[in-house]
């Protein structure tokens, strides 16, 4: 039945937007995880990805969480000498963590599993409809 | 996916029912022999039965924190949709039945 289809469809954007909510709050709690060295190098921001995927079992295509990929830009360097992770210059590299962008990426995240989760419901809704026609 | 095959098996099965000239049991190849609403029944329960183990198991493995909720939530309702199904066929079956036993003759 293809509406039981849509709803394993929306489940895998469901599925897909859970991890991605996982790597954003892996970032927002490592925002302030300094090196464990001294001049080594801090948490560095990851980026998930998204791809679609061909499930021939559904005959349809289906989203899945990607590879996890790092952000290749620059670490955050703050001029504090007494820190134990401090350089020779005391500088200590921080994440290249904005909690602005974290945030958005949250909302987008927050939003589009809720748009799945409307499409679920709709679906749903269109099932017990059809359903209604058999029960009066 | 069984449950799409399950509501589709039910809603062939009725349709052969509706026209006796086809036989059930040949054109189902299955299990079910002779065009018996019983015989009808009985296979539509277990494929539904068989969806509610599913959807049981994957909340038995949720409470023991293995499995993902989406997974349960989508076993949950497909369970859930396959039985409103066939309760919906057998009590439209009963009501025809009825009717047909209450006709004075």
């Amino acid at each position: 039945m293809d509406l039981m289809k849509s709803i394993v469809i929306a489940a895998s954007g469901l599925r897909a937007q859970a991890g991605r909510m996982q790597v954003i709050s892996e970032n927002i709690a490592n925002a302030d995880s300094t090196p464990s060295q001294a001049g080594g190098d801090p948490y560095r921001r990851k980026i998930a990805t998204f791809q679609s995927e061909m499930d021939s079992a559904l005959g349809a295509r289906v989203v899945k969480l990607g590879a996890v990929k790092t952000d290749s830009s620059d670490f955050q360097i703050k001029n504090e000498p007494g820190h134990p992770a401090a350089d020779a210059n005391g500088n200590v590299k921080y994440p290249n963590v904005n909690g602005l962008i974290e945030m958005t990426d949250l909302r987008d995240a927050q939003r589009s599993y809720s748009a799945n989760l409307n499409v679920i419901n709709a679906t749903r809704a269109m099932i017990q409809r059809t359903l209604d026609i058999l029960k009066s | 996916m069984t449950i799409p095959s399950v509501a589709a098996g039910a809603y062939a099965n009725v349709a052969r029912l509706a026209d006796p000239s086809a036989g059930l049991g040949k054109a189902a190849g299955e299990a079910a022999n002779g065009s018996s609403f019983g015989a009808m029944l009985k296979d539509a329960l277990n494929s539904v039965t068989e969806s509610g183990h599913k959807s049981d198991a994957q909340t038995r493995s949720m409470a023991a924190g293995k499995a993902d909720m989406v997974d349960v939530v989508t076993a949950v309702s497909e369970t859930e949709v396959a039985v409103e199904t066939m309760v919906a066929v057998r009590n439209k079956v009963i009501e025809a039945y009825q009717s047909i036993m209450s006709m004075p003759i």
